[in-house]
């Protein structure tokens, strides 16, 4: 057990090395630096122009120095400035927006669980009644909509029928007024939260169907426990496994649909910052954003690998 | 003389209904669509809607009321759905039932090329990496493990930044279109990969890929003949699966605006940008181009389950 947390843990840096490599690799070392400097920040096609600014960011020398000098900076945590205007650095932008991302992120994750493993705990215990399948319907059209159009709808209807918007425009960050701050987040995590939450669900109900039949449970019930006991402690909790792991996964879907809830919303986050990088081609803000995603994600995934060993005992590594 | 005659018998084919008794193979079932439908309404709804969908994408330029999805002017600026104007008009006086119907067509291009792309390159690379083993299989399970790290959606925006810029344009796909395939096919291959990596690895312990080894046939023989027919199914029950979610995230890079190049129809692209603006006075817009794609990501949806069901009910659960 202890040896295979060891190795878990020594994997993370492997990962973030390969990872930020492949990143930079991409973005930076593309055929000519020069597309990557004249790419609006340094005028028009003047060759003088273009010499100084690759000077200027070391992009004139092999991309092994390139690198290596962009590792050495990040893993003491300077990821380089800006190329847009106000070329602040990336690390401070990344501090100021990461705890907001990291907000909706926890409170989707949170609300897709919650919502999901409800229904379908609700849609089992209740198994090919009307309510199962009207929760089962539910569910598949809550994958099928579109989380943005789900956004713009939460946003438009209520302004046209009651000339009233759920989202206030100005953001508050948590630290000014946590209940004004959550009254704005809970919007964006809630339209994110209806698609995994509905993936839970059904995964939910699945596993939980197949623990039902099992022997075990015709025990539970012989020896005279009561439904609500066997319903909890014996097919709910076996039925877990496969469900952390949905939960663990759809953390990579949720942290992509940031990048949609934050643009709509107007939430001051890291997927905004990222698309802004993006549209205006920042090289190093976009490297750095992703290389902070990959992390989050990496560092979750090996969560839910240790909480395995918890929700089920028999798991041993 | 009688253990004779039983020998013969033996020799002689068994009709399918001695069959059934003696080895309990169950007869032959033809495939009843009717039955099919009964038995899963939900992927019978599913298919029509496909099929409602893919009509009105091939033929848009039938069923338009106006012939050019990106003219401007054809009626008065933001007006509800009319005679005239079935789905009303945005800012410009474009029509919108007229552009609902081609952004179908990008949607379902971009869709079909990027899944079929993704899934038929996965599978191939899973095929070939996990039949021989060693060092190739570890180094490209390590790089799947890297690529899958990156959320899809941030993935092809690095892609979007980085390769976008250098490719070329092709005569069916332009430029920004291309970075699109390349950039969700990226992401569709290495949960491919992963899938059929574990198939392969449980096929090439076939006895009958043994038989194959003994009787000498080339791993390339073996591969092609023995094990790539076995992954078949599988094959279209991840297609089917993979993409509804290929055109939501078509739909989500054109919302986001790195993805169709501007004035595109397409369902994301009207839903963002400026247009947003608008909604509130004109909420047709907001509301058919989204319906258009929600009504296509569930038909696609349920089908894909119901099929998967229908074909191989044991990966339920799996993917």
């Amino acid at each position: 057990m202890t040896g295979y947390i060891v190795r878990r843990l020594i994997a993370v840096p492997l990962m973030m090395l390969a990872i930020s490599f492949i990143l930079f690799m991409l973005l930076f070392v593309r055929p000519g630096s020069a597309a990557f400097a004249a790419s609006g920040f340094v005028g028009d096609n003047d060759p003088k122009a273009v010499e100084r600014f690759e000077e200027r960011y070391g992009l004139n020398r092999p991309w092994y120095a390139q690198y290596g000098d962009w590792l050495w900076n990040a893993v003491q945590g300077d990821l380089g400035v800006r190329l847009t205007p106000p070329q602040d650095p990336v690390t401070d932008k990344i501090w100021e927006r990461l705890p907001n991302t990291v907000e909706v992120g926890l409170l989707t994750v949170v609300l897709s669980a919650i919502f999901g493993i409800t229904i379908g705990v609700l849609s089992a215990v209740r198994r090919n009644s009307i309510l199962d399948y009207v929760l089962r319907t539910v569910a598949i059209a809550g994958i099928s909509v579109p989380n943005f159009w789900l956004a713009i709808l939460v946003l438009t209807l209520p302004a046209i029928w009651w000339q009233w918007t759920p989202f206030a425009s100005v953001w508050v960050s948590f630290t000014d007024n946590p209940l004004d701050n959550l009254a704005i987040v809970i919007w964006p995590a809630m339209t994110l939260a209806l698609a995994s939450a509905a993936g839970t669900a059904r995964l939910v109900r699945t596993s939980m169907l197949e623990v039902f039949y099992s022997d075990y449970v015709r025990t539970a019930r012989a020896k005279g426990l009561q439904e609500r006991r066997v319903i909890w402690s014996h097919v709910f909790r076996n039925s877990l496994i496969p469900v952390i792991t949905l939960i663990g996964l759809q953390f990579g879907a949720v942290l992509g649909g940031v990048v949609i809830a934050e643009v709509i919303f107007g939430i001051p986050g890291l997927g905004s910052l990222t698309l802004a990088g993006v549209l205006a081609q920042d090289y190093p803000l976009v490297l750095g954003t992703i290389c902070i995603f990959a992390l989050l994600f990496v560092l979750v995934t090996l969560a839910v690998d240790l909480l395995y060993t918890v929700v089920d005992p028999r798991i041993q590594y | 003389m009688s253990l004779d005659s039983s020998a013969q018998a033996t020799d002689a084919p068994l009709s399918d209904a001695a069959a059934a008794l003696e080895y309990g193979i169950p007869p032959k079932q033809r495939f009843n669509p009717f039955h099919w439908m009964r038995r899963e309404p939900l992927g019978a709804l599913g298919l029509a809607l496909i099929i409602i969908v893919s009509v009105g994408a091939a033929f848009a330029p039938f069923l338009n009321t106006f012939p050019d999805p990106r003219e401007q002017g054809l009626g008065p600026p933001l007006e509800g759905p009319s005679a005239d104007h079935w789905f009303g008009t945005d800012r410009f006086g474009k029509d919108v039932w007229t552009r609902v119907l081609h952004g179908g067509r990008i949607s379902l291009k971009i869709g079909v090329a990027t899944v079929l792309i993704g899934t038929v390159a996965g599978t191939l690379v899973a095929l070939l990496t996990a039949f021989t083993g060693g060092a190739v299989d570890f180094v490209v399970g390590r790089l799947v493990d890297v690529i899958i790290a990156i959320p899809s959606i941030l993935l092809a925006l690095v892609l979007y930044t980085s390769v976008g810029q250098d490719l070329p344009d092709l005569p069916v796909l332009p430029r920004q279109e291309f970075v699109l395939v390349i950039a969700i096919a990226s992401f569709f291959m290495p949960g491919t990969y992963r899938i059929m990596r574990g198939m392969v690895l449980e096929l090439r312990e076939q006895q009958y890929v043994e038989a194959a080894r003994v009787v000498g046939a080339a791993n390339f023989r073996i591969m092609w003949r023995h094990i790539a027919p076995n992954m078949a199914g599988l094959m279209i029950v991840i297609t089917s699966i993979s993409l509804p979610a290929a055109i939501l995230a078509e739909a989500s890079l054109s919302f986001l605006g790195v993805g169709v190049e501007a004035g595109t129809p397409s369902w994301g692209a009207d839903l963002s940008g400026t247009t947003r603006t608008y909604f509130i006075a004109g909420p047709w817009l907001a509301i058919f181009p989204g319906l258009a794609l929600a009504i296509t990501v569930f038909g696609f949806n349920v089908f894909g389950d119901s099929l998967r069901d229908t074909l191989d009910p044991r990966l339920r659960g799996r993917i």
